[in-house]
Parts: structure tokens; C-alpha cells; sequence
């Protein structure tokens, strides 16, 4: 069979098909969907074996976060927040106690605080907040997240806040590999703040909460946390994903269009299902794939 | 073209129930296991919508049912394995 009655078989409705695009018979559609299946078993498997090549993508630095929430601050006409590097030890001990005991929220299962991290690095806040994201590529869509989010957004632009720390670190999160952002905003309202204010945006809790004052670490005493470098990958496994899928479901669309006109134009009666529907169906898929995006934030 | 007419009604509760599945997945973000509900619903009512239409079209016969499900499972399993890495 010469190429072009291999393609006329597999795209085109024809007699050798049975008046029906190889490619959109059920057989062909559960072939398909398998390989779709193995596809993310190799990618899971590749991204573990060669994490730097298919893994966590990611190419945050604390650096470019606190750039671009600063720029969200000036847009709005606040003033700009200065990094603390005190707030990002805090922000990257918390993050490393999540990937330590395997949580991902506010509050410690055990039932620590994101404001027991300032504290025990010996930030005396009268204002606190804690946005937090993971598995983001960026920063931009990180930041761009937390200002698609009110609560979050209520953070970045509150004019309560003086400081900034950030803590990006990548780590094995419950079982998946991930990439965590932590950003902690502080005012320490002077070194004599009595009863301080924290609030966890994401979290439906205002604490009010007394800071221990005999915890000061000197930075001398912090241990810094554990963590492994950030890798720069090439390929994310989420990308791979939506192209793949993109590309699978953008031909059966072009073939059931081709398959719409092609029937209807030589009276083919066959027994079927509507091929109308199918491509309603496809591009109910093909507009949630791409507007699909990686990444969490509470 | 002339039967789509034909079949507005059915037509038009396809396009709701595709479009309240697209809606529920953007209202949904921030979870993804509402987002598998919604995805498995939409597919569910699918193979359903495929089922009553043929039916009421007289032309129900298990091979259809079967190229729905497909179709069903296949858009399924794309959603999934999107969710699951998002």
C-alpha cells in the first residue's frame, strides 16, 4: 500500500475503512488513548531517572520575585518592599519543613504556624503574611498567579507590609517532585512591637499571636537549610503533556472536520456515531487543554 | 447541515452540557479533584447525550454506543493525565 492510501486509509473516509477514518474507528480511538497512558508512565519514569532533562521545570529566583512584586507595588502606587534576608532564611526553613514533614499548607499538621518561622529567626513582626506557590515554571507566572487570586493579591499590595523574604527550593513533596515558592511578607513596626498581628492570606484565620522573645537566634546560630540546588531543566513533564495532547486532539478535530464534509457531500449513510458531536466534544477538550496551567498557590 | 437543524434541541443540550463542563473546569482551578469530577461527569453525560439522541433518532445500535465511549474515554484520559501534572 503506496503512503498517500496508507494517509487516505487513516484520515480520509473511504472504502477501504469502511466509509470511516481509520484513525476515528473505536479501535484506532483506544490505541490511542494506551499510548496516551504509556506516554505518562515514560515521562514519570524518564523525569525521576533524568530529573535534569525531564523534571521539575524551573527557572524562579528570589531575585526575580521580589523584582516583579515590587512592580506590582509600584503599579499600584504603593511603595516598593525591601528583601530581608532574615524573612528569606524563615521563608526557606518553612519550606524545607514541608518538604521535611510532607504538607503543603499554612499550618503544620504537628501545628506549626507560618508566624513560628519568623519568630525563630528573630524577626519581630507587627505585620506578617505568607503566600505560598508550587510548580510554577516562572516567577512571572508565579507572581502573575497570587494577583489573580484576591486573598493573595490583598498581600502583595498591602500597604501594612515593609519586607519581603522569598524561599525557592525544589524537593520530593509527598511523593511528587516539586518546586516550592515561599514568600513571607513582614513590618517590624520598630524592634518594640508588643502584640502582633499575623495574618495568613489563603487561610481563613487571623491569629493573634505573642511572639517569643527569649527564641533569637543570632544568623550566626541558623543552621541554613538542606536543600539541593535548583535543577535547569529542558523539557517540563506538564508541557510535554499539553503538546502531546494538543497535537492528538487538534488531528482528530482536523480529521472528523474532513470526515463531516467528506460524508456529506458524497450521501454516505453509515451507521455511526454524530460526527458534529465528537468535534463539539474534542474542542470542549482542546479549549480546557489550553487554558490549562502548572502550578498551585494557597 | 440539514439534520443538525433537524436536531436543534439535542444540539443545544449537547453544547450546555460541554459548556457547563468547560465553565466548571475554569470555576474549579483551585481543586483538582473537583476538576476529575467535572471531567468525568462531562464525559458520562456525553456517552449519555449519544445514547438518548440516537435513540430518539432510531439508529441506536451498539456500535455507536461503543464509538462514544471512546471518544468519551480518550478525551477522559487526555483531561487526566493533564490534571494530575498541573
Amino acid at each position: 500500500m503506496s503512503l498517500v492510501k496508507t494517509l487516505i486509509h487513516l484520515f480520509v473516509p473511504h472504502e477501504s475503512n469502511n466509509q470511516k477514518a481509520k484513525i476515528l474507528h473505536p479501535s484506532s480511538l483506544s490505541i490511542l488513548a494506551l499510548f496516551l497512558i504509556f506516554a505518562q508512565i515514560a515521562i514519570t519514569g524518564l523525569s525521576r531517572v533524568y530529573p535534569t532533562v525531564l523534571g521539575c521545570a524551573s527557572s524562579i529566583s528570589a531575585s526575580d520575585i521580589v523584582r516583579l512584586t515590587n512592580e506590582k507595588r509600584i503599579q499600584s502606587g504603593l511603595s516598593t518592599l525591601s528583601e530581608n534576608s532574615i524573612l528569606s532564611q524563615a521563608a526557606l526553613a518553612k519550606g524545607t519543613d514541608m518538604l521535611n514533614k510532607g504538607y503543603w499548607a499554612h499550618f503544620a499538621p504537628d501545628g506549626t504556624t507560618p508566624w513560628s518561622f519568623f519568630t525563630q529567626f528573630g524577626y519581630k513582626y507587627k505585620y506578617a503574611g505568607e503566600n505560598l506557590a508550587r510548580d510554577f515554571c516562572s516567577a512571572s507566572a508565579t507572581v502573575d498567579a497570587w494577583m489573580n487570586s484576591p486573598t493573595h493579591r490583598e498581600n502583595v499590595l498591602s500597604s501594612n507590609y515593609k519586607e519581603i523574604g522569598i524561599g525557592v527550593l525544589e524537593g520530593n513533596l509527598a511523593g511528587a517532585d516539586t518546586t516550592l515558592v515561599v514568600q513571607f511578607f513582614g513590618n517590624s513596626g520598630g524592634s518594640t512591637a508588643t502584640i502582633p498581628i499575623a495574618k495568613a492570606q489563603g487561610a481563613d484565620t487571623v491569629a493573634t499571636t505573642k511572639p517569643a522573645a527569649t527564641v533569637r537566634p543570632t544568623p550566626a546560630t541558623i543552621a541554613t537549610p538542606t536543600l539541593s540546588p535548583l535543577a535547569l531543566v529542558e523539557i517540563s513533564p506538564f508541557k510535554t503533556t499539553k503538546d502531546l495532547s494538543m497535537a492528538i486532539v487538534g488531528v482528530l478535530i482536523l480529521v472528523l472536520s474532513i470526515d463531516l464534509i467528506v460524508v456529506r457531500r458524497k450521501r454516505i449513510m453509515r451507521i455511526g456515531g454524530r460526527t458534529l458531536a465528537h468535534i463539539a466534544y474534542f474542542g470542549m477538550i482542546l479549549a480546557i487543554v489550553l487554558i490549562l496551567k502548572a502550578g498551585q498557590i494557597i | 447541515m440539514r439534520n443538525f437543524a433537524r436536531h436543534l434541541p439535542h444540539y443545544m443540550a449537547l453544547f450546555g452540557l460541554l459548556l457547563a463542563g468547560f465553565a466548571g473546569f475554569i470555576i474549579f482551578s483551585y481543586d483538582k479533584s473537583f476538576q476529575t469530577a467535572v471531567a468525568v461527569a462531562t464525559a458520562a453525560s456525553y456517552v449519555l447525550w449519544g445514547v438518548v439522541h440516537h435513540f430518539l433518532h432510531k439508529d441506536l445500535h451498539i456500535e455507536t454506543v461503543v464509538e462514544y465511549i471512546a471518544v468519551a474515554s480518550l478525551g477522559l484520559i487526555i483531561l487526566f493525565s493533564l490534571v494530575i501534572r498541573s
